[in-house]
């Protein structure tokens, strides 16, 4: 493992530093050879160690584990009252060098900062540890304040030995990641070593990881744009496998558009009609070698009603409205009254039929957008009786009498937090605090099915855009993909390092991005479960995610009141769009992704401008080297901001001839 | 607002303390009161199990390691968090090694088998007269037999019973003997008839009981039969109906003679009768 090997390599560095390793460490290593059998190994190095048998069941009379004694990397011989000088040297240090190489090093400030406080705490210097935090906490950044205060319940010896803390535990055992230029590590390598401070080399070599790229260092603007990750940024290495961000090919539906078409609009000649079909079928005719194959996941097959559909869809996206900054969308916003605090999330059905909300009290309500009623299925005895081959069996089969504005779902018995309504609109899942996802029938409004996995609340669940497969994002750390017959998931993300609070699939259904309250985005391939791309820059947790129609960008929104735009093909930030004042609740895209529409907290939906940005967007850099990154925050992509009365905007939707739908609770002021 | 008045007692002052440290600067007034509840309820909690361990231990008094053990062993009970993150790769890295499942071609709706579904009906039809032979709800292949049998039913009264799959419950009681007309309690799966599937059977029997709907009530039976069936928790609005069947009631006196079990006869069609061959499954 991971953590265990970063024991013995700590092991390893202390011997030449100073030539007495750790007990501990070693009696961890011990251990850990031992739990797993590596017999040669064990005694080639208690034979070099000259630990004898006695020493060793000492030590395991008192129990140490293996994640005690990585606990007691943090045990130190060091005087407490060193600790103080030794950071504000190393501050005085970092404002000493040249503007240049000093927003880079002040990056070291921060981490550098936490472990000294955690070693003060566990080798039980209380008093000291209060000061240094008392001292110093105010010169950390504005994001990582909450951090701090969650670590500052760490008084104690004892409270590091439990897991409770989840901070602490990232702290602990994973390592914090810097990325700076050669000019900037190597001055930092030369004062440290220079002035021996044997604490501090011992804490950037354990606790921290400095990833070095040849080249400038960085601007401020781009140290602050990617930093802010729960264990600093990314290495290089995280983002390198190749990402199929092309969209799948579109099968023929020109035989069933025609049929339809010669239907409706009459005197037009068939060939002009195909040469006025949206452009995006015609480039997906063409191989893209940026395009996963079809087989790569399984998919359903399409049915004959899926094929009615998207001929339908073509057609209304003939009528579409071409939006672009001159022509900013329509918004039409519903707003549940009465509900105060009730509501807690929304979702609009693709073809903008359907919407349905969940409240806090465990139930769902369906609502029907258009002058159809909502009706369930007939009962056995008078569905037999119905032509099974008539053209309109779909109608048939449902009972008018039934018929209702709106249908309630009953069955969770904690508050609804997400919902996804398929893409045939057939089935509607639900996630819920109680730790289940449930599938519910559109048709006859009942519950189908109960997954359970998750023990803990699910934040989020959503349906893939070919139906059938579904991810739910929950607090235990992971997100699972599951199939609609089966009970159990078929993929396990684990990697986040605090609860998953959003997912969203591709359109091209072969990748899953996840949003976390470790302040990163990460892109999960479906077939191995591997995690393709980690970004990080958001400085606080991410509430929403949305990929572009094309697939080729993801946008992200939290409660850091930004909004990223990242490329999917390097995993770099392209866009940084600042004007929200609170948390970012939902984020949409125009049908053909021209237009990006944000809208949360504070009340307000922005429209920005997504056809500049790919326009600027600079194709030719090397994204290795992470200086010459340009990242585009110019106020006038910016496109509108409407403002509503006191009504969080939850939910946002672009039809399929571009109107803006939005949702919301109405919040009484108090 | 945050701070209590100064009037409160010391230790709403320092629950405010406490709160205040940790980061909570504005909260509603009733959040001191909730979290000094917590507070009691948990060291009560705690120090109750201490005891029974200095008992266990023969002490005679409660010890520093006696209360360890018991707030050790609590936190390890209710507060539990998530799975560390090497358990969860290693789990995730299992799972993620098996390929997806191929997609079956043309199933109809794509449902995990029917155990784990909330489909099946959990309630079957029976029929009073002993002699009779019993006739059970059946699983949605049959659902056809279980509503055309409602219809042709003259006489004996139908007492459904519910049980199947660990699920609440359901009675359907006959009102008279002209036509059936079963009262149906209703229960949350019953997907395979549907709600509208359902609502048919009762209004083909022209009762109601007012509370049918897509949003169900929920009752269950314990298996030992006692007067009363008790309300499960899920959903609320136990019928009021749910008292003590075994109080005689009065009607239904156009029976057919045969009456196999007393109670029968005297059925109120809003209480439910329970008899010894409920739960029979």
């Amino acid at each position: 493992m991971a953590t265990t090997s970063s024991t013995s390599e700590e092991a390893v560095k202390k011997e030449p530093a100073s030539c007495q390793y750790d007990k501990q460490t070693l009696v961890a290593v011990l251990q850990f050879l031992r739990k797993h059998n590596l017999k040669g190994t064990e005694s080639l190095l208690k034979a070099e160690a000259k630990v004898s048998e006695d020493d060793l069941k000492t030590e395991e009379d008192k129990k140490t584990e293996v994640s005690q004694a990585l606990a007691a990397v943090y045990k130190s011989d060091d005087d407490p009252s060193l600790f103080e000088d030794l950071y504000q040297d190393l501050k005085t240090f970092v404002d000493s060098c040249l503007d240049v190489h000093k927003v880079e090093l002040s990056t070291i400030l921060y981490p550098v900062f936490v472990h000294m406080y955690l070693e003060l705490v566990y080798n039980g210097h209380q008093w000291n540890a209060s000061q240094f935090y008392s001292r110093f906490w105010q010169d950390q950044d504005e994001h990582r304040h909450e951090d701090l205060a969650r670590l500052t319940s760490v008084r104690q010896k004892e409270h590091m030995v439990g897991s409770d803390n989840q901070l602490l535990e990232s702290f602990k055992t994973s390592k914090f990641i810097l990325r700076m230029s050669r000019d900037s590590y190597t001055h930092l390598k030369r004062h440290l070593q220079e002035k021996r401070l044997s604490p501090l080399l011992t804490i950037v070599q354990d606790h921290l990881f400095i990833d070095v790229f040849d080249g400038v260092p960085r601007t401020q603007q781009q140290i602050q744009a990617s930093g802010g990750g729960l264990t600093g940024e990314v290495d290089r290495d995280a983002n390198k496998a190749k990402v199929l961000y092309g969209l799948l090919r579109e099968p023929d539906v020109q035989i069933a558009l025609d049929d339809e078409e010669e239907g409706g609009e009459g005197d037009e000649k068939p060939k002009k009609k195909k040469s006025k079909k949206d452009p995006l079928l015609m480039k997906k005719s063409k191989n893209d070698p940026n395009a996963p194959a079809p087989t790569r996941i399984p998919l359903p097959e399409l049915k004959d009603q899926d094929h009615r559909d998207r001929a339908l869809g073509f057609r209304e996206a003939k009528k579409r409205v071409k939006l672009d900054h001159n022509h900013l969308p329509s918004i039409c916003f519903y707003t549940f009254v009465n509900a105060f605090h009730g509501v807690t999330c929304v979702d609009v059905s693709d073809d903008s039929s359907l919407l349905v909300a969940g409240f806090s009290d465990g139930n769902l309500r369906v609502w029907s957008l258009t002058p159809q009623k909502l009706r369930g299925m007939k009962g056995v005895d008078d569905l037999e009786i119905i032509d099974k081959e008539a053209d309109d069996v779909m109608e048939r089969i449902f009972d008018d009498r039934t018929a209702a504005d709106f249908k309630s779902l009953t069955g969770h018995k904690g508050a609804v937090y997400s919902a996804s309504i398929s893409p045939d609109r057939a089935y509607l899942l639900s996630a819920s605090e109680d730790g289940t996802v449930r599938l519910w029938s559109l048709q006859i409004w009942t519950n189908l099915v109960c997954y359970k996995g998750h023990n803990f609340p699910v934040w989020d669940v959503r349906f893939s855009p070919h139906g059938y497969y579904f991810v739910s994002a929950s607090h235990d750390r992971t997100a699972r993909v599951w199939v609609t017959d089966h009970h159990q998931p078929v993929r396990i993300f684990a990697g986040h390092l605090s609860d998953v609070d959003c997912c969203r699939f591709h359109p091209n259904s072969n990748y899953v991005a996840t949003g976390s309250s470790d302040n990163s985005v990460r892109l999960w391939d479906m077939l191995n479960g591997s995690c393709v791309r980690v970004m990080t820059g958001h400085k606080s947790a991410v509430h929403c995610l949305q990929f572009s129609p094309d697939g080729k960008f993801l946008a992200s929104g939290g409660a850091d009141s930004q909004v990223l735009i990242w490329d999917l093909a390097t995993g770099m930030m392209v866009a940084q769009l600042q004007a929200h004042t609170s948390t970012v609740y939902d984020l949409c895209f125009s049908r053909e992704g021209t237009m990006l529409a944000s809208g949360g907290l504070d009340d307000s939906i922005r429209v920005w401008d997504m056809q500049k940005i790919m326009a600027e967007q600079d194709t030719e850099v090397d994204p290795s080297i992470p200086s010459n990154i340009t990242i585009n925050d110019s106020p006038s992509l910016l496109l509108g901001s409407y403002f509503t009365k006191n009504t969080t905007v939850l939910g946002l939707h672009f039809t399929r001839r571009n109107l803006l739908l939005a949702c919301g609770p109405f919040v009484a002021p108090s | 607002m945050a701070a209590p008045p100064k009037s409160s007692p010391k230790d709403a002052q320092v629950m405010s303390a406490i709160l205040k440290d940790m980061g909570v600067l504005e909260s509603e007034p009733r959040l001191i009161n909730q979290m000094l509840e917590f507070t009691y309820r948990y060291v009560t909690d705690v120090l109750d199990d201490a005891k029974v361990y200095s008992y266990h231990a023969n002490r005679k008094t409660v010890d520093a390691d006696d209360i360890k053990l018991a707030v050790q062993i609590k936190t390890d009970h209710s507060f539990t968090s998530p799975p560390p993150k090497d358990l969860l790769l290693e789990v995730a890295r299992q799972k993620n090694s098996q390929p997806l499942p191929l997609v079956k071609p043309y199933s109809g709706p794509r449902l995990p088998p029917d155990r784990y579904c909330l489909t099946q009906p959990n309630y079957k039809l029976r029929s009073v007269k002993k002699p009779r032979s019993v006739q059970y709800g059946m699983p949605m292949s049959q659902k056809i037999g279980l509503v055309s049998q409602v219809k042709p039913m003259i006489g004996p009264n139908l007492t459904v019973v519910s049980k199947s799959l660990s699920q609440p419950t359901v009675t359907i009681l006959n009102k008279t003997p002209s036509t059936p007309k079963p009262t149906v309690r209703v229960n949350p799966g019953l997907g395979a008839l549907g709600a509208s599937g359902l609502s048919r059977i009762i209004s083909s029997g022209g009762l109601s009981t007012g509370t049918l709907g897509t949003t169900s009530m929920v009752q269950t039976l314990q298996p030992a039969p006692p007067p009363t069936a008790p309300a499960l928790s899920a959903s609320a609005a136990v019928v009021a109906t749910s008292t003590s069947a075994s109080t005689s009631v009065s009607g239904i006196s156009t029976l057919p003679s045969s009456l196999p079990t007393p109670g029968v006869a005297q059925v109120n069609p809003l209480k439910r009768k329970l008899e010894d061959d409920d739960y029979d499954i």
